[in-house]
């Protein structure tokens, strides 16, 4: 009799032991991660080492494709022009989504209907199809040229022009800000509205409380933004992929598409690779700086 | 009277600039939408034109009949079953999973958590073949299935949300729950789930239309163009190899907008209800 | 919220099962014959049925109408063979050559499956036909030699081109008469036809020519130019064929010239042609442009006026053509095959049969088979005889041994020899120093 009672007791505290829980919920990940991503990972890096097309065995190199990157020109071109591209994109985007979800909590019936409108970019921002509108609106014929000609200026050559090519993509980005102002409309709605009211008592203006409450109460949110958008500028590709094809003179030559190119086009597949691994502990590092200073601004309230 | 005045012209003031601004966000799809009632010609000429010149409506019946004798109504019913598993899938498992990271401490959570992240940062051109290799070891190349699996252990993109919004639900009441008797397992069944409702529901939408839209994995794991979905469909218009029917392709694209449109209008709505916020208030 | 969550799971569920359940294969496929006539063709696939049923895949990359004809064509081929299974995929170009090379790293190549001039990458996968035609397999009793040629490769019949076409000048005659220049003639140069952009250009305010290939124009047939024998890349593939970069100097500084002058094209104005139809010459503002001959009769169609075709400009008058008619895509049998006989049946069929090729129209280029060519001449409109006798007119230039076939390597340096070209115009390099890079650039490849 007591026997089962002490072994259901240590069943249940097993059960509930956090070790069990916690890796019981992360299970689906670990598995996941496991079984479907560590091995091509590791096979990834395996390549990276190698002289691989495909089509033949591969030949081990050692880091020799390491070290042919720091003396590859386009290669260097495209780093320095993927972080103009996040270091642009992901501020402004995250500051219109911010600025546009917030003027968006405003209470109305419209509402909803509005941040429809502000979202169907993003929606529908992946498809082929708005790409080729872009290229279009951008033509030296297109839209932007004839409403700058109408104020007076003259045309851009857009695409043509290495100075100019980055800007229409970088606007395409923004565009997008919509998935950026969901979560943060979703992170608004969390603040509770006792705390506004407390402000506006203490005689807050509207500014006051957006800087003091809105900011520190989103800042875990504004944290996530952050790393997810650097981290996806940091693969932009299929723009460039669909408009631009890197050009011209490799002015939007973003470095996930001169991965692909490496690897589909001129089947260099260990070049690929090892480009890949190097990008990724550029991002990690970048990654890393946020974190920790994140430190100094992120505020959680589940501690406080 | 006065107060009643500013009132109103700031009402106005508000809704005439987000209105405006709204217009000049969806102008590019305003314009691919009459592109869709376009012939080629006109698309590519008249840019400014937002009227189309004359309602192509054979746009549609053109893009709809697809390709080989296969047509959109296939590709929808694909691109839907796809889509919905794929999303089910991420939703449950992201919230366990980062329930696990967030909310109980075991060692070795912060590895794992680390491995996540690190996950998202490889692109996935480079992973691409390897995995194909692991799937076409176990057989599985030509179903859905390398499609839709890996949702079912976690999306880190939607993990890490959750994460962050599980940061905003005080732990308080993880202590009052505990204190009650509650078990982790229950607590995050009663209480910390039914709070992530604003996270799943954005969690919903984005997996959704990115599943919707994606076709780099339909590509390369499905075989017949029966089992095709919309996102590859669409891609076939543009052949750089030949002409491209754009006026079809504009059709079919808003016609791929719909559902992912809905899913977004009708899930809003939730978003904007008085989701109650805090498990204190009584 | 928890209905929702309830419903999604359950519908997920419920169409998850159902995805599980169904068998996965050809059942789906007898829902959707369009026009409803091969439910014979896939009720035959049954697991284990009396006939000994072979399968295999076909691919390949297209548009619209190139998946429309050739869907029918194995529908008929089926209909003939009741035995044979054909399970088909088509793509667009980009997503055709992802897939395939995945399906190449994990040994799993489709049966038969369309390549272009990229095949020495893949000779690890393809089986040569020579076997199959010296057993008559395939019937080449119609095709000719030089026709052969192109798919030759070392000595073997790497496969038969389903279309040959051939590089040329498509011109508006109407353009050069109103500024008075001297249209193309068979024997025209590079000086010729600069000077007939600069007219151009200076009479009607408009392009003197639309877009040209570069690589092309430039390094591969300009060098083959320079002298019978000559190539860019050496006839063994393994090194380059010309050692003097001074060869490629003359294309840059000329294309350089005439963007300075309006008369071409800038980057820009390129990067904004996407296809056929924005072409500057379809569009009236530019009097020529640069052809794939099969991509003549689409032009002209766009075009909606009468155009011309001439060759590509030669260095010297009377020197080297530079020209050759070539494959322009062809259907290979894969080494993962494990029905190369019956690919092999469906390969001549595909080029044999009057019928077929009716359907097929020769979209992918002038059919091998003269018996094909005549009965396409037959119902064939002006513009398309047109083509049909230039890839003749070229086909009987005498060259010398040109390198018909893409050396490994060729796309990394054609992409870095159009990043030179744009330097070159942007002024970051003279086209001296851009001769000297290239060079440099692609005998480094082959180290």
């Amino acid at each position: 009799m007591n026997k089962s009672k002490s072994t259901k007791r240590s069943m249940r505290s097993i059960i509930n032991n956090d070790i069990t829980v916690g890796y019981l919920f992360a299970a689906p990940f670990i598995i996941g991660f496991l079984g479907f991503t560590i091995i091509p990972m590791l096979t990834s890096v395996y390549y990276s080492l190698t002289d691989y097309n495909l089509v033949i065995k591969e030949q081990w190199v050692g880091f020799s494709n390491y070290f042919r990157l720091f003396s590859d020109e386009r290669f260097l071109k495209s780093v320095r022009v993927t972080l103009i591209y996040v270091f642009t994109s992901v501020p402004l985007k995250l500051a219109f989504a911010l600025i546009v979800a917030y003027l968006l909590t405003r209470k109305s019936n419209m509402v909803s209907f509005y941040r429809t409108i502000y979202y169907l970019p993003s929606l529908i921002g992946g498809s082929i199809a708005v790409a080729i509108v872009w290229k279009e609106l951008f033509a030296t014929k297109g839209l932007i040229n004839s409403i700058i000609v109408q104020l007076g200026g003259t045309k851009v050559s857009w695409f043509g022009d290495q100075k100019f090519a980055m800007i229409p993509l970088i606007i395409m980005s923004v565009w997008q800000f919509g998935s950026s102002m969901i979560i943060f409309a979703a992170g608004l709605k969390e603040i509770p509205a006792t705390y506004y009211e407390a402000a506006k008592i203490d005689g807050a203006g509207k500014l006051q409380s957006f800087i003091k409450i809105t900011l520190p109460c989103l800042s875990p949110i504004i944290l996530y933004n952050l790393v997810m958008q650097t981290i996806s500028a940091f693969m932009a590709f299929t723009q460039a992929f669909v408009i631009t094809k890197g050009g011209p003179n490799d002015a939007t030559n973003f470095y996930a598409l001169y991965v692909y190119n490496q690897a589909f086009k001129y089947y260099d597949m260990g070049y690929a690779s090892a480009m890949s691994w190097v990008m990724l502990m550029v991002m990690s590092v970048i990654t890393f700086i946020i974190f920790k200073t994140s430190n100094f601004w992120v505020f959680e309230e589940a501690g406080s | 009277m006065g107060m009643k005045w500013k009132g109103r012209i700031s009402a106005i003031c508000y809704h005439g600039f987000i209105l405006i601004i709204g217009l000049i966000m969806i102008y590019p799809i305003l314009w691919m939408l009459s592109g869709s009632l376009k012939n080629n010609t006109e698309i590519l000429n008249g840019s400014l034109n937002l009227i189309p010149p004359a309602w192509r409506w054979e746009n549609y019946v053109t893009g709809f009949r697809g390709f080989g004798g296969i047509g959109f109504d296939v590709y929808f019913k694909n691109s839907f079953r796809i889509t919905i598993i794929a999303t089910a899938a991420t939703v449950i498992s992201s919230a366990c999973v980062a329930y696990s990271f967030s909310r109980v401490k075991y060692c070795g959570r912060s590895i794992w958590f680390t491995a996540m992240l690190c996950t998202m940062m490889i692109p996935s051109q480079i992973i691409l073949i390897p995995q194909y290799i692991l799937y076409n070891r176990l057989g599985v190349v030509g179903t859905i299935i390398p499609l839709v699996l890996p949702h079912f252990f976690g999306q880190a993109f939607f993990i890490y949300q959750m994460m962050q919004f599980m940061k905003g639900i005080p732990r308080e009441l993880d202590e009052a729950a505990r204190i009650d008797g509650c078990s982790k397992y229950s607590i995050f069944a009663r209480i910390v789930l039914p709070l992530l409702k604003p996270s799943l529901i954005t969690t919903i939408i984005i997996q959704f239309y990115w599943k919707w839209d994606d076709f780099m994995g339909p590509l390369i794991y499905l075989n017949k163009p029966q089992s095709y979905p919309v996102s590859i469909a669409i891609k076939l218009f543009a052949d750089a190899s030949s002409t491209t029917d754009y006026g079809a392709m504009f059709a079919m694209s808003t016609l791929s907008l719909v559902p992912v449109f809905l899913i977004f209008l009708f899930l809003n709505n939730y978003l904007v209800d008085g989701v109650s916020t805090s498990g204190l208030k009584g | 919220m928890k209905k929702v969550v309830a419903l999604i799971l359950s519908s997920a569920m419920i169409l998850g099962l159902a995805s599980c359940g169904a068998p996965k294969s050809s059942s789906d496929s007898t829902v959707n014959q369009a026009d409803g006539s091969a439910d014979v063709t896939t009720a035959v696939n049954t697991s284990g049925g009396s006939e000994e049923v072979v399968k295999i895949r076909v691919a390949w990359w297209g548009s619209q109408t190139r998946h429309d004809a050739t869907v029918k064509v194995i529908e008929m081929y089926e209909e003939q063979n009741p035995n044979v299974d054909i399970e088909y995929e088509f793509y667009d170009f980009e997503g055709y050559l992802t897939k395939l090379n995945t399906l190449v790293a994990s040994n799993t190549v489709w049966d038969v499956f369309q390549l272009g001039g990229n095949f020495p990458t893949y000779m690890n996968k393809i089986v040569t036909v020579d076997e199959y035609i010296a057993d008559g397999t395939i019937d080449v009793s119609n095709a000719s030699e030089s026709f052969l040629k192109t798919t030759n490769w070392n000595g073997q019949q790497i496969a038969l081109a389903s279309g040959v076409n051939t590089w040329g000048i498509t011109y508006d005659p109407a353009i050069f008469a109103a500024a008075e220049a001297a249209e193309p003639t068979e024997n025209w140069t590079w000086e010729d036809y600069k000077k007939a952009c600069l007219i151009i250009h200076e009479k009607l305010g408009i392009y003197g020519s639309s877009k040209m290939d570069d690589f092309v124009s430039g390094a591969t047939m300009g060098v083959a130019q320079e002298g019978f024998g000559v190539n860019f890349f050496a006839l063994s593939n393994d090194k380059l064929g010309f050692d003097d970069p001074g060869m490629l100097v003359d294309y840059f500084q000329m294309r350089k010239d005439l963007v300075d002058a309006g008369a071409y094209p800038d980057p820009g104005a390129i990067a904004e042609i996407k296809d056929i139809e924005g072409d500057y010459l379809v569009k009236g503002e530019a009097a020529m442009t640069f052809v794939g001959s099969n991509q003549m009769p689409t032009m002209a169609a766009a075009a909606g006026r009468e155009l011309k075709l001439a060759t590509i400009p030669r260095k010297k008058a009377d020197g080297p053509s530079g020209a050759t008619i070539q494959s322009s895509q062809m259907f290979c049998i894969s080494k993962d095959s494990k029905a190369p006989d019956e690919a092999a049946k469906f390969i001549n069929y595909f080029l044999n049969d009057e019928e077929a090729n009716r359907i097929l129209n020769g979209e992918r280029g002038v059919p091998i088979m003269s018996n094909i060519r005549e009965m396409l001449l037959v119902d064939a409109d002006e513009v398309k005889r047109n083509m049909y006798e230039y890839v003749d007119l070229v086909g009987s230039f005498k060259i010398g041994d040109v390198n018909l076939i893409d050396a490994k390597g060729k796309t990394e340096i054609e992409d870095q020899y159009k990043l030179y070209m744009d330097q070159v115009i942007y002024e970051e390099k003279t086209p001296t120093e851009a001769a000297q890079a290239i060079y440099d650039f692609a005998a480094n490849k082959f180290q």
